[in-house]
């Protein structure tokens, strides 16, 4: 009973701050907005017996990107600038449009998706998800490794202000 | 146990939100912070399945996502540094150009 509680109260925390997130004009709202909203995931992911992945979610997405963005909106001093509105044919498509393809994700979901529960709970701790990703997945975690070595560089060349190119 | 579908709900309900964002504002870095909610969106129905189904799969896909969107968020963030240093703005209607 208390984790359908628990459910419902962060569902709904999510889906407000999601909404935050994409109507209020200032971006740092935004950011504060986007970080509430991944903690209620990472309450999720506990609810889903994946304790690793909430941690994981933390302290990657709440902690490391947001950081990022909250950084990257105060260097820019975006925080001041008022955001020119947008035409209102495009308004119109475009909360008609996500409007009728989330009612059509969640109507077909209800109707096609409803699956029994297994009886037995599967607990995805940091030990299996650790053996799995050295024994299994170890080629794709070494080319991640690459992969983020590349976007160092990456975002070093390209926020570099044409110091690279002297 | 809370049944999956209703994970799926919420998780369709935030990937609709996360299209509105894409769909509706001009500021860059907003869309891609709505970009940010539907990659998160995509993960809660990977943990979902990986627990309806009993397969560590997907909990193994949600951490190379996690892993895939930080590079991509240091390399967007990047190039939205880049464009502001160039153009003044982050609006996306202004920058719909490749090169400049």
């Amino acid at each position: 009973m208390i984790e359908f509680i628990v459910f419902f109260a962060f569902a709904a925390v999510a889906i407000i701050f999601a909404l935050v997130v994409i109507l209020h004009r200032n971006p740092v709202v935004s950011v504060l907005s986007l970080v509430a909203s991944f903690f209620s995931l990472a309450v999720m992911y506990v609810l889903l017996e994946a304790p690793f992945l909430a941690v994981l979610q933390v302290i990657i997405y709440a902690g490391a990107i947001m950081v990022l963005f909250l950084f990257v909106i105060m260097l820019l001093n975006l925080q001041h600038r008022e955001e020119p509105a947008t035409r209102p044919v495009q308004q119109f498509l475009g909360y008609t449009g996500a409007a009728v393809f989330g009612i059509a994700l969640v109507y077909y979901i209800a109707k096609y998706a409803v699956l029994k529960l297994p009886g037995t709970p599967f607990l995805s701790d940091a030990r299996r998800v650790g053996i799995s990703l050295f024994q299994a997945y170890v080629l794709p975690f070494e080319a991640v490794s690459i992969l983020l070595l590349a976007a160092i560089v990456g975002a070093l060349v390209l926020s570099g202000r044409g110091a690279v190119a002297q | 146990m809370i049944p999956t579908h209703w994970f799926l709900i919420l998780s369709a309900v935030l990937f609709a939100i996360g299209v509105c964002g894409v769909l509706t504002r001009k500021n860059g870095i907003t869309i891609f912070m709505s970009i940010e909610l539907m990659v998160n969106a995509v993960n809660l129905t990977f943990v979902a399945y990986a627990r309806q189904f009993h397969q560590l799969h997907g909990i193994i896909f949600v951490f190379f996502i996690m892993a895939i969107a930080a590079a991509e968020a240091a390399v967007g963030l990047a190039i939205f540094i880049s464009l502001f240093h160039h153009r003044e703005t982050i609006d996306v209607d202004e920058a719909n150009l490749m090169r400049w």
